[in-house]
């Protein structure tokens, strides 16, 4: 072995990822499914199979495409603070989810994860960051608030974005264990492959410029719009 | 607007491929009906469209074409157009082209900005085939970028990038069990009323059959996407109908008969 031995900065970073992508931290997110209820009730998605296709083809590329690009700007402009560009990329984070319940999905956890900077950290940069968007009516988005935990924690920006590809897949996947008959070890062969995929996504999304940001698969959106309407749903979204 | 009460064409410029048709006063629904149209085969590499139009206040303007576009296919190079739409507090655009056919081997990118006053009202639709279908051909383009912005009062509410390659559209349609087919819709509207969809939203998600997806989604503020996903070119522009028919209940001008021309 070569590589260099992790230091106790790096330990103090890694300890509150670990913390911040944790079931048991209170972000809210175990109460949504990001649309793959509503894929579910239109029959897409209806066993491990067709849950394999949906990650590989929906969700990958989503992360790819908006969440990781995203989370890769805002964590270079909190870093300047740049508060003009994290203002722009909350209303973008917004813009980018035109159905209303993955935007508030969106929106309360990243309301969540930027109080729960503030508050267990007292950190001045998160709270700027509430400050500045309360007073100027931004957009909360959790793929910000994300980059902000990494500012506040000191982590670097890949690692940041591992954290995010963890936590949006671990969360479908536990989402889909309530919903469709898929066991633990199932769920779990399935996150091992989406995560063999994620390195070069993040490395593609560290690159992506602003304005390539954005991906969508009508058909969750379809889903996802009528969601909001079924007569029985056991998510938020 | 004129005195009068009419909606006219107070500027107009344009140039080859572009050409306007004589507009038409739809006296049903107080709006003028204006097609664009592009004379030539299609979009051919090298082509870089650009076209802007303004509605200004109490002004009602329907703008179509009379046909499909088709971007044939390029050996090399790309095509691209961008569209600019403003509507003023007061005034009503709608925007509803017919589909866009992207040929096998083409590389496009259409870029759209729309920016709405408070009080201006919007219907905006964009259709996509998968290619020549009847020809076996479908998803086979070579680059394909639709990105689409709206603001309202200046407030970034909506932006959209369809990117996806052939081959992942093709997956996902599969998945879907749309077909290769599958058409897309895509509509956003923005209205000053009050955000009661009640009327109208129950309904639009009725047409959901027969293969065809339909959801309808509030914006952050002040509007609606609307999305559909057809088995076919046929059911697209059915769907597409009765959508324009179900909300002309509650935006009469919807009710304008585009080929009127």
């Amino acid at each position: 072995m070569t590589s260099a031995p992790a230091t106790n900065t790096d330990a103090a970073w890694l300890v509150g990822l670990l913390q911040a992508g944790d079931s048991f931290y209170p972000t809210g997110s175990y109460s949504h499914s990001f649309g793959l209820e509503g894929l579910v009730q239109q029959g897409v998605v209806h066993d491990r199979a067709t849950l394999r296709e949906f990650l590989l083809l929906s969700a990958l590329p989503a992360l790819r495409h908006t969440d990781l690009p995203l989370a890769a700007h805002a964590w270079h402009a909190f870093g300047e603070p740049n508060w003009n560009r994290v203002g722009e990329l909350c209303g973008l984070s917004s813009a980018l989810k035109t159905a209303r319940e993955a935007r508030a999905a969106s929106e309360n956890i990243g309301r969540q994860r930027a109080e729960l900077m503030a508050n267990l950290r007292a950190h001045p940069l998160a709270q700027e960051f509430l400050r500045r968007a309360t007073t100027e009516n931004w957009p909360h988005s959790a793929a910000i608030s994300a980059a902000l935990e990494g500012r506040v924690l000191g982590a670097p920006l890949t690692a940041v974005l591992a954290g995010i590809s963890y936590a949006t897949l671990s969360s479908l996947l536990s989402a889909a264990m309530k919903i469709l008959r898929l066991g633990q070890n199932a769920s779990q062969s399935l996150l091992t492959e989406a995560l063999a995929a994620t390195p070069a996504l993040i490395a593609a999304a560290e690159a992506t410029p602003l304005e390539d940001i954005g991906w969508f698969n009508p058909w969750l959106d379809i889903a996802a719009a009528r969601h909001e309407t079924a007569d029985a749903r056991m998510f938020i979204s | 607007m004129r005195p009068h009460g009419r909606t006219v064409l107070s500027a107009q410029s344009f140039r080859a491929p572009y050409h306007l048709s004589k507009p038409y006063w739809d006296t049903a629904t107080g709006t003028l009906l204006v097609q664009v149209v592009n004379p030539t085969a299609g979009i051919l590499s090298g082509d870089q469209l650009s076209s802007a139009i303004r509605v200004d206040a109490a002004a009602a303007l329907l703008v179509t074409t009379p046909s499909a576009s088709r971007v044939f296919k390029m050996k090399t190079g790309t095509a691209s157009c961008r569209q600019a739409f403003h509507v003023a507090a007061g005034g009503w655009l709608e925007w509803m082209p017919e589909p866009l056919v992207p040929h096998r081997g083409c590389s496009y990118r259409q870029t759209t900005t729309v920016d709405v006053a408070t009080g201006g009202e919007l219907f905006f639709a964009d259709l996509l085939m998968p290619g020549r279908v009847a020809h076996g051909e479908a998803w086979e383009w070579n680059q394909l970028c639709l990105v689409t912005t709206v603001r309202l009062d200046g407030e970034l509410i909506l932006q959209e990038r369809f990117a996806q390659t052939g081959e992942s559209l093709r997956a996902l349609a599969s998945l879907a069990q749309s077909g290769l087919g599958a058409c897309f819709g895509n509509a956003v509207l923005i209205t000053n009323r009050p955000p009661d969809d009640s009327t109208w939203r129950s309904a639009l998600h009725a047409l959901q059959a027969n293969g065809l997806w339909i959801g309808v989604s509030a914006l952050r503020r002040g509007g609606w996407s609307i999305k559909w996903v057809a088995a076919n070119g046929v059911q697209l522009r059915q769907g597409f109908r009765d959508i324009r028919r179900i909300l002309a209940g509650a935006f009469p001008r919807l009710a304008c008969d585009p080929r009127k021309l």
